[in-house]
């Protein structure tokens, strides 16, 4: 199958559009099929990638628009796959666990859109199909939180989306820059991602489209101070919602850095590690100290991702192959984990109506597979080694540290005030005496419930202990980044602070 | 050999899976029994290996594969046996074998006994990695294994509520649990930072990578990689300032406190030190703040268990304090004495701490010695085991104390720290004092616990039994001391004293001595026969001081814990909400109020439209003038 990444693209929106004949008691399980398929055929796309071969694979072309030099350009390398992957899955796994039963069709079809342009966003390679997906993303999530959501959902859907599409607009701006460059340059018109790399722009150039492009995907991560989007549109947005948001969503904001601005600016990437880094610390520090402040499970584990999304700025900004690794491993962590953790504070937002810690207490004993299921997430989410959690807050932490040491600690700090707020909400929610009656009578797991978390769990574990097939590919692919990056940069303090593998000091 | 690495390594997994799969059904013995067996396959294990590790003299490699590489970054699931680790290996599982045997009787009748040992088990796998890894990663995974096998289990009777700090000063087990892995976690980031500064500077992080490089680096980066990897060790070792947690960490079932919080993980840090001696030997400065700080620790420790009343609590301090004397000689470079002490002290400990929980109970879980006394009549084998583990706290001749620790205070003697010297001796007074102080109270005198109408008994038979080899060896494991440092220095440095230090070796000993049996007497002469309290010392200001553990868990709850809370709380009310949020509104809401405004404009009205033409034809005019000033 030469063109595997069109069917993964618009498979789901076929399926979506043909979801509209599909009766209503059907839909459910007609969304999970899809949604299974689908998975299939992501994974199928991970047996047939190259692992040795660092570049674009799966390369498909078909010029569109070619006065401009607009072109349907899909391809994948090892950045982009395993996302790819992670989409699928919480796509299906959110299906599977789905408790909403209104509209549910409306639903089904809406998530079936989403995944298409979720996919697309990670298979675009001409940045104005880029944006295209990057934009329509907006309106399924809008759709979801303004339909489904709780009693501020207008308001926190129209912030979602009016807030994330300003920053998209700045991009845009940037983004038709670097087109007008590549033509006064070369003659012709051309979106081509990878055309773009091989523009050598002066460093002042650099420095305005880095920031045109940094506050489309900064609104988009979340960073500090573009954050408050997101406590409304997870307070707000059902399990699902949160979910795919979480998981996927954010992802596009460090896709982003990683895809855009490294390659297309290593200068003005470089002469701006320490403003990021220092906004990553923010968001790491100030972010973990709001979450233990909330009073609402949900509340914690969304300002949680936005602490988390900073350690992944902070390793791609790490400018050497062990923090940018892993950084786009700790999305895919983040990615499982945070979904985990959405779904498991839905379950038991079902049985209670209510998300306040302060009304539950005990709930191990009467919950206890509920338990342990979400002491597992909570463990790999505070980074415990053997879990998918340690993998990538290591390796970034590891390589920042060849940065800045004193930046390292106090990022590092994660990993003491993470486990502050998680434990704090763990002790309040699960340990102590059940002190309300109404919790005593609290079922726990059912199958459905049980059957879609597993999988996290497993993969949870297997990616801890053995996260070589995922690290490898993306690996390979972030080396030769760096390597290109090296040969790009203009400025010798970039070739310096840029490090090509093997670049550990060499013991003499 | 290579299988029965394996074998020593993956017994207790098999065991805590095994325990896990019952996890959630009622009681069943046979689960205890099954997760013992496994526990003495992984002994019997490791003592082979270290036959076979003494009849050859050289260590086992193995690697089991890949774990996490990335850019220039290789790490292995790797496994090194060799002299040290074996040691350690034989402890642990030894000592775990027991607790797991004892175990069976003492959470006879909780209702979460198959979890239990799917914990107790699942803390020793953990404990494996750390001490069989082959390089800094693999340790950290082991170290982070513990950490939460350790919070599961001081927090494993999770259903008790919060009660006050002056009811209980740990207040409920699941705060206890919390606390220790926060503050362990506090500890880790100086460890990972230590992983950091090695991994740039040598670019691996396998022991024997990084040892052989070591002549290679700075002064600076070996000072900070000691250093940092040192701050890891306080925490797992509850070394001052991080020490709070392990009192605390008492509220653990007894036998957890035996395994995990005596006669093993808290050894880690001291592990650490003694497997990267070769970086420590290097830094002298930062092994003298070692020996420093773990004479400090002694001594500190001691002093708070002087006049505490908590069964429990006293040995926790002891436990504290051992640890200091381990650090001091580790700090003194005498890393086999340390090694030795850690492994003596493993059985006494553990076996003191057992002792502890048949005390317990047999007095339905009182703790409080002021209610106990007499405990000797119903208690005789208890009270056996209570006594030998004590006397070979004190040191006295020639329970296995006696020779550990005497070659620790001789070691301080020897490197010319006097002042060293001098506070160890003086803590070993102490300890005896307090050990002896809590025996007699617990078994002799007047029958206190009548007064609650507590019945005691003495434990079942087969726990008594299993106990055994810990009161064996707390006797006889000093004799070994010889054929240990044989052992040991073939990958350890030697440690010999000086000819001086050697002629007077013998008043050294005495002088210790002294001191040790005056604290025995000084305990019989005021607790022996009955309880008499004096109200004038427990009013005075130092046995406050000591009692509330120098106020130390008060202060950092007034001025860490709280400021935290209130900071947070303040960050998102006034700044995230008030600030960030209002800000982001603020400029939606200007935007809208604004295109408000300006939609009176189309008035319909057409001068009102010709008026804002000629107003705008202005404000070009007087744009464009100025553009050409400027330009």
């Amino acid at each position: 199958m030469d063109n595997i990444l069109s069917v993964l693209v618009f498979f789901p929106a076929i399926a979506g559009l043909l979801g509209f004949v599909v009766d209503k008691k059907s839909a459910r399980a007609y969304g999970i099929t899809v949604a299974a398929i689908e998975f299939m055929l992501s994974l199928w796309l991970w047996f047939s990638f190259d692992s040795s071969n660092a570049g674009m694979q799966f390369v498909e072309l078909i010029p569109m628009i070619p006065d401009f030099g607009v072109s349907y350009y899909l391809g994948v390398d090892g950045i982009s796959l395993f996302i790819i992957i992670m989409a699928t899955l919480m796509t299906l796994i959110g299906m599977m666990s789905m408790s909403v039963t209104e509209n549910i069709k409306n639903m089904i079809i809406t998530l079936l859109f989403l995944e298409m342009t979720m996919v697309g966003v990670f298979v675009a390679l001409d940045a104005i199909i880029f944006y295209l997906f990057w934009e329509l993303s907006l309106v399924p999530m809008l759709y979801i939180i303004g339909a489904w959501g709780g009693p501020l959902r207008v308001y926190a859907s129209i912030k979602f989306f009016l807030y994330t599409f300003m920053g998209s607009l700045i991009m845009l701006v940037g983004m038709l820059f670097v087109a007008y460059v590549y033509h006064n340059l070369t003659g012709v018109w051309s979106f081509a991602i990878t055309d773009w790399y091989a523009l050598v722009l002066p460093v002042n150039y650099q420095l305005w489209l880095f920031a045109a492009f940094f506050f489309g995907f900064a609104i988009k991560v979340p960073m500090f101070p573009f954050h408050t989007w997101l406590p409304y549109a997870h307070g707000q947005a059902p399990t699902i919602g949160s979910v795919i948001l979480a998981a996927v969503l954010l992802k596009m904001g460090t896709y982003g850095f990683v895809r855009f601005s490294l390659p297309m600016f290593p200068d003005a990437s470089v002469m701006m590690i320490v403003p990021i880094a220092a906004i990553s610390i923010i968001m790491i520090i100030y972010t973990a100290m709001v979450a233990y402040a909330q009073k609402d499970m949900k509340q914690v584990i969304a300002y949680s991702s936005v602490s988390h999304m900073g350690i992944i700025m902070l390793g791609i900004f790490a400018m050497n192959a062990e923090g940018i690794s892993g950084s786009v491993f700790q999305m895919l962590s983040h990615g499982i984990v945070s979904g985990a953790l959405f779904m498991l504070v839905g379950v038991i937002y079902d049985r209670r109506h209510t998300k306040m810690m302060d009304e539950f207490g005990g709930l191990a004993s009467v919950m206890p597979k509920y338990a342990v299921i979400f002491g597992i997430m909570l463990m790999a989410a505070v980074g415990l080694p053997l879990t998918i959690g340690f993998v990538g807050e290591f390796l970034v932490l590891l390589g920042f540290y060849q940065v800045s040491p004193i930046l390292t600690v106090l990022a590092g700090t994660s990993i003491i005030i993470g486990a502050v707020y998680m434990l704090t909400l763990y002790k309040k929610s699960f340990f102590g005496p059940v002190t309300n009656e109404v919790n005593k009578t609290l079922k726990d797991l059912d199958a459905k419930e049980t059957w879609s978390l597993i999988p996290l769990v497993a993969i949870v574990i297997w990616l801890g202990v053995y996260p070589k097939p995922v690290l490898e590919p993306i690996d390979n692919s972030v080396k030769a980044m760096l390597t290109f990056m090296d040969e790009k940069a203009v400025t010798l303090e970039a070739k310096n602070m840029i490090k090509v593998a093997k670049s550990t000091k060499e013991v003499k | 050999m290579e299988t029965l690495v394996y074998i020593a390594l993956f017994a207790p997994f098999v065991s805590s899976m095994f325990a896990a799969l019952f996890g959630m059904s009622p009681r069943k013995t046979f689960v205890g029994i099954v997760a013992s067996l496994l526990l003495l396959i992984s002994f019997a294990a490791s003592v082979m290996l270290m036959m076979h590790i003494y009849a050859t003299g050289t260590g086992i490699h193995v690697r089991m594969m890949d774990w996490i590489s990335a850019g220039d970054l290789s790490i292995p699931f790797g496994f090194l046996v060799d002299q040290v680790s074996v040691t350690m290996m034989v402890v642990v599982t030894l000592v775990s074998t027991v607790v797991h045997v004892y175990s069976i009787g003492y959470m006879d009748h909780d209702k979460s006994f198959n979890r239990f040992f799917s914990y107790l088990s699942a803390f020793v796998f953990s404990m494996m990695i750390l001490v069989m890894s082959d390089n800094f990663a693999g340790l950290f995974i082991g170290w982070e294994g513990v950490g939460v096998c350790s919070w599961l289990l001081i927090g494993f009777w999770y259903h008790k509520a919060d009660v006050t700090r002056e009811e209980n000063p740990s207040i409920s087990p699941s705060w206890a649990a919390n606390e220790a892995f926060i503050m362990n976690r506090i500890a880790d980031l100086g460890m990972l930072v230590g992983l950091f500064i090695v991994y740039w500077n040598v670019g691996s992080l396998q022991y024997d990578a990084v040892f052989s490089a070591l002549p290679h680096l700075s002064g600076t980066v070996l000072n900070a990689a000691a250093l940092a990897l040192f701050i890891g060790a306080m925490g797992k070792s509850a070394q001052f300032p991080l020490h709070t947690w392990l009192t605390d960490a008492m509220e653990g079932p007894t036998p957890v406190s035996a395994l995990i919080h005596a006669a093993t993980m808290v050894t880690a840090g001291v592990f650490l030190v003694i497997r990267a001696n070769p970086l420590f030997s290097v830094t002298p400065e930062v092994s003298y703040f070692i020996a420093a700080l773990g004479t400090f620790v002694a001594f500190f420790a001691a002093s708070m268990a002087l006049v505490n009343r908590d069964l429990k609590r006293i040995i926790a301090f002891s436990t504290l304090s051992q640890l200091g004397y381990m650090f001091a000689a580790a700090g003194l470079g005498a890393y086999w004495i340390a090694l030795f002490h850690l492994a003596a002290h493993a059985f006494f400990k553990a076996l003191l701490f057992l002792g502890a929980g048949n005390v317990m109970h047999a007095m339905n879980d009182e703790l409080d010695i002021f209610k106990m006394g007499g405990l000797k009549k119903t208690m005789k084998w208890t009270y056996l085991y209570m006594g030998v583990a004590s006397l070979a706290l004190a040191g006295i001749p020639f329970f296995a104390g006696f020779f550990s620790k005497d070659a620790i205070i001789e070691t301080a003697y020897n490197e010319g720290t006097l002042v060293l010297w001098a506070i160890l001796v003086v803590t070993a007074g102490m300890t005896a004092f307090y050990s002896f102080r809590q025996v007699f109270l617990t078994f002799e005198g007047d029958e206190r616990y009548k007064a609650f109408g507590i019945h005691p008994h003495e434990m079942y038979k087969f726990v008594l039994v299993a106990m055994s080899p810990l009161g064996i060896l707390a006797v006889i494991a000093g004799f070994g001391k010889g054929s240990f440092e044989h052992f040991v220095t073939k990958l350890l440095p030697e440690y010999h004293m000086s000819e001086h230090t050697h002629h007077i070796a013998w008043l050294l000993g005495l002088i210790v001595l002294a001191f040790a049996v005056s604290g025995i007497v000084l305990a019989y002469k005021k607790y022996a026969k009955k309880l008499v309290r004096d109200e004038k010392v427990e009013n005075s200001f130092i046995y406050k001081l000591l009692a509330n553990q120098y106020y130390i868990p008060k202060l950092y709850e007034e001025f860490i814990s709280k400021p935290y809370a209130m900071i947070s709380e303040h960050m998102w009310k006034d700044v995230d909400m008030k600030i960030v949020d209002a800000t982001v509104d603020g400029i939606a809401k200007f935007l809208y109020k604004s295109g408000d405004g300006a939609r009176k404009m189309q008035s319909g009205n057409l001068s009102n439209y010709l008026n804002w033409m000629a107003v705008g034809a202005v404000l070009l005019l007087v744009v464009a003038a100025f553009s050409a000033m400027l330009g």
